[in-house]
């Protein structure tokens, strides 16, 4: 991650806001008797669809693929979670909107420490791959 | 002859290139860009020009041969281009066709270029012929990822960024690599997406 401060929490807004957007988005369009299967496989679709052009609102402040991956991912996982979440117990729209923020979070932490893990200098002996 | 389809598709996101780029990548990579661009030494060939974004990162007093396919970016450029403290020469010119002599540049630099050149491979061979043996290239990449779920995703995005603008999923690394270039470094800046990406022509090339 970035650990300069504007784009640490420019990094947190921008998935907060799309994931709670998109939890919100998941209870107004699932309905509390859909099968939960079909709930989460539609709204993870409509999830990362939907993640996408708003990571180029974001992206104007706080970057292009660092935005748009974690949005991307964030979209699809909120959708799934509050999408299946919703026909089991009905959520409200600010449940689902606060759900669907916390598990952008969630995922915007794994792909940290993913950066973490894969970031870095690989140095090449005699040019082999 | 000119890629006149390639051409035409960043002549129409020229005028609004700048806005639509925003400045949050630009700020966030600086740095990055300025450490990456004090390498120039030489004779220098910067590719793609664009809106000439990257100029505030160039070293000072650098002679550089700077170049992109859309006219239509060269003209957005020429501001950032006389404002720099040092020559650039901007030219409207495609990579697959590069009108310079055999081992002309010393070195080539790149950013964000390798998502947009339709024919990569042929792009960096061509690079290749107008570097001089033992040439360098230096390259500010975003890939397409080799992890999952990333990887799958990012092809997916490709299918729709392709026809408007930049490939999200090149194998820029491996482009490298079957061009003939000697990779030397490949740094990750962001999981393994964004990068920095260093090689050299062979000395007996």
């Amino acid at each position: 991650m970035d650990n300069r401060l504007y784009f640490v929490l420019g990094d947190m807004f921008s998935i907060i806001v799309i994931g709670g957007f998109i939890g919100l988005l998941s209870v107004a369009i699932v309905g509390t008797d859909w099968n939960m299967w079909v709930a989460m496989i539609l709204m993870m679709i409509v999830g990362m669809a939907l993640a996408f052009p708003a990571a180029f609102l974001f992206g104007y402040w706080f970057g292009a693929m660092e935005i748009m991956v974690p949005a991307m991912q964030a979209g699809m996982w909120s959708g799934m979670v509050v999408g299946m979440w919703h026909p089991m117990s009905a959520l409200s729209l600010s449940q689902g909107a606060m759900l669907g923020a916390v598990v952008g979070l969630i995922v915007l932490n794994i792909i940290w420490a993913l950066n973490v893990a894969l970031r870095g200098t690989r140095h090449f002996a005699g040019g082999a791959l | 002859m000119t890629d006149l389809a390639t051409q035409d598709k960043w002549d129409k996101l020229a005028a609004n290139f700048d806005v639509m780029a925003g400045n949050g990548a630009e700020k966030r990579w600086l740095p990055k860009k300025r450490e990456l661009f004090s390498h120039m030494r030489g004779k220098v060939l910067f590719l793609a020009l664009g809106t000439g974004l990257d100029i505030v990162a160039f070293p000072p007093g650098q002679d550089i041969t700077a170049i992109d396919i859309s006219p239509k970016m060269v003209e957005q450029a020429a501001v950032r281009v006389a404002a720099y403290d040092g020559t650039i020469d901007a030219r409207v010119m495609d990579v697959h066709e590069l009108d310079f002599p055999d081992g002309h540049f010393d070195q080539v630099f790149t950013s964000c270029t390798f998502c947009s050149v339709p024919d990569p491979v042929a792009g960096l061979r061509s690079l290749q012929r107008v570097l001089k043996p033992g040439g360098e290239l230096y390259m500010f990449e975003h890939t397409g990822s080799r992890v999952f779920p990333f990887n799958l995703m990012m092809k997916l995005m490709s299918q729709l960024t392709e026809r408007v603008g930049p490939s999200m999923s090149r194998q820029t690394v491996a482009n490298v690599h079957e061009a003939g270039y000697e990779l030397l470094e490949v740094e990750n800046l962001f999981l393994d997406v964004v990068k920095i990406i260093k090689a050299r022509v062979p000395a007996h090339h």
